[in-house]
């Protein structure tokens, strides 16, 4: 299993009383792709903060690729997440002024360096050039391109250290519906190819028909029923 | 990456770094301007005479005896006869004596009666000896010796005639005009009030003064140079004297019993000690000056922490990012650190190249105007303490920022 979650309750330490998020037993078999949608309120950013290791679990197990998170330090939840676990978000993805390459380097950097340099560069050039990124924008910084390119690059950050969990949380709200198609397309190979197991969160029901498994986050969290 | 990332930070909010790299610029750039030129003013202060065990004058504060025979500062309150001087000079325990006579002056620099002695006994800075630039020292009553600054203000050369004024004011009417000097050396630049000194034998002072009496001229009376005999010429009266001991272990007893001299009441200082009252006395405004410039930087330091709490909070996606691909919250707080220490550094080369490029225009400018050699050597071992005290106070000053950015990076969600 790739992600497994027994028993989960969370509840953040400023409102000890409010349970935001509180899970029986879910979990996502290896390179499984999934589909969450529900509104907003509904515990999605707590979920995966949870998974990434970013939040503590109150209580519970919580089990990211064969790891138990609530049972690391903060320093090795931290290590974990850039090593194992890739994430997109809507915005923000990226260090605005720095280039391309330096954000993806940057990426790499946290996984504990121990790739050689020249070999992460040919690896980013590689994977900028698959996703249409042209050379001229590589110096750049960021904040230069366009949404969609960035969302892009926002790809292949969250690719350098070779994942096996990618999260994508809303990436394609800020895309036109081009763009959005692209993306998805790109994403979904990616993922394929490189055996990753992707947990996609969205409101845009539309783009279900790319996924293996589309779970409502209702039915995932029970704490947003009792409130 | 961490230096990159730091640098291309601050590069990315050039106007408001600017504005406090310039803040800290001056202030660091006001901060050592104040030590630099401290040390020096104290060293060119200290090494106006050396060498020189006693200075005696008539009874008065040790300060003023101080100030009229070696700064040229003031007046004298009253001379000392010249058989007072030969009883102490033929003491046993003096090895040398250098007499000093001042009340005239040229255009505004004094004059100095003195014998050749004084050229060959007196030292400033490291006992180093007045050496000539031109010509030698003087033998005839009419010679006069000049310091280097007034040769080079007045364009004198060797064997030009120049006419002394009665009294020190930089402009008299009372001109000794029946007697002009000529020009026979040029003293080598000391850095000491002897650059502004135009020095004369003792018999040339008493000649210019033969036809004068209670400070007037009287008129009538002319004096034939041709007939003067420089061993008549004998003063009456001299201003003060310098003393060389045979044994330094001396100067005490020498000293006291020039202050009790019993036929004339005299005032015997020890130059070292009175020139570090002297520079004590300045403490006071030497203080304030480290104090302001103090406080300079610390308002510069506390503008450099506001600018950098403020940036803050339009770097939260910023450090939200850094949290998810990995960074631990101590990244983002050294990230912040370091970004102050940049500016701090960036600020210390430019504090410094201004201090330099000021000293090394404005050197000949301090020099001329107000007597002080000013050294551009601003790498001091004091001043590389001041740099470490600065980086130190910029961490210290960076803690509120780089806290701010610890919390939110462990709140970050």
């Amino acid at each position: 299993m790739a992600i497994q979650l027994k028993d989960v309750h969370f509840c953040y330490p400023e409102a000890p009383n409010k349970t935001v998020l509180c899970i029986k037993n879910w979990s996502v078999p290896e390179q499984e792709h999934v589909f969450i949608h529900g509104p907003s309120g509904s515990g999605k950013s707590t979920l995966l903060n949870l998974l990434s290791g970013m939040l503590r679990a109150t209580q519970g197990e919580v089990s990211v690729l064969g790891q138990r998170l609530d049972q690391l330090s903060n320093r090795q939840r931290d290590k974990f997440r850039a090593n194992h676990i890739g994430y997109i978000f809507q915005q923000f993805n990226l260090i605005p002024y720095l280039n391309p390459i330096d954000n993806i380097r940057l990426a790499n950097r946290f996984s504990g360096g121990k790739t050689i340099a020249s070999d992460v560069d040919n690896r980013i050039e590689t994977l900028l050039a698959t996703f249409n990124i042209p050379p001229s924008e590589w110096q750049k910084p960021v904040a230069r391109l366009s949404i969609g390119q960035q969302q892009r690059i926002a790809i292949t950050r969250a690719m350098i250290n070779k994942p096996e969990l990618l999260i994508a949380d809303e990436p394609t709200s800020s895309l036109d519906p081009d763009n959005r198609d692209n993306f998805m397309t790109k994403l979904m190979s990616l993922a394929k190819e490189h055996r990753i197991t992707l947990l996609f969160v969205s409101h845009d029901m539309s783009l279900s028909h790319y996924f293996d498994r589309i779970a409502p986050l209702s039915e995932i969290n029970s704490a947003g029923a009792s409130r | 990456m961490f230096i990159r990332l730091a640098s291309k930070s601050l590069l990315n909010r050039k106007g408001s770094v600017l504005l406090t790299l310039m803040a800290m610029s001056v202030s660091i750039f006001v901060l050592l301007g104040v030590e630099h030129i401290r040390h020096q003013t104290k060293d060119s202060f200290n090494s106006t005479v050396s060498g020189v065990d006693l200075i005696v004058g008539a009874r008065t504060g040790s300060l003023n005896l101080l100030l009229y025979s070696v700064f040229r500062i003031g007046s004298p309150t009253n001379n000392i006869g010249w058989e007072t001087y030969q009883a102490v000079a033929s003491n046993s325990k003096v090895a040398w004596s250098v007499p000093i006579a001042l009340g005239d002056s040229h255009k505004g620099y004094r004059v100095m009666g003195t014998t050749s002695d004084y050229f060959k006994h007196f030292r400033y800075g490291q006992k180093r000896q007045l050496e000539f630039s031109a010509g030698q020292q003087f033998s005839g009553i009419f010679d006069v010796v000049l310091g280097s600054e007034v040769a080079r203000k007045l364009g004198y050369t060797l064997g030009d005639p120049l006419v002394l004024a009665h009294g020190i004011a930089k402009t008299s009417f009372s001109l000794h005009d029946d007697m002009p000097f000529k020009v026979v050396g040029i003293l080598e630049t000391t850095g000491t009030p002897v650059d502004q000194t135009l020095h004369v034998s003792l018999q040339g002072i008493e000649a210019i003064h033969l036809n004068w009496q209670q400070g007037v001229k009287l008129p009538g009376r002319r004096v034939d140079r041709e007939q003067l005999n420089p061993q008549a010429l004998e003063p009456e009266s001299i201003t003060a004297f310098m003393l060389g001991l045979s044994s330094r272990m001396a100067t005490f007893r020498v000293q006291r019993d020039i202050n009790n001299y019993a036929r004339e009441p005299l005032s015997a200082i020890l130059p070292g000690v009175a020139l570090s009252e002297l520079w004590q006395m300045m403490g006071l405004l030497e203080n304030t000056l480290r104090l302001i410039a103090g406080l300079i930087l610390i308002a510069a330091l506390l503008g450099l922490s506001a600018m950098m709490l403020a940036s803050i909070r339009e770097r939260e996606h910023e450090i939200h990012l850094l949290r998810v691909i990995g960074a631990p919250p101590l990244y983002l707080f050294l990230l912040i650190e370091l970004e102050a220490i940049l500016i701090a550094l960036t600020s210390i080369i430019l504090g410094l190249s201004g201090l330099y490029i000021c000293l090394l225009t404005a050197g000949d400018f301090l020099a001329s105007s107000f007597g002080l050699h000013i050294g551009t050597n601003i790498f001091s071992g004091d001043n590389t303490v001041f740099l470490l005290l600065i980086i130190g106070a910029t961490i210290i000053a960076a803690m509120i920022p780089s806290f701010s950015a610890y919390r939110n990076a462990k709140a970050s969600l």
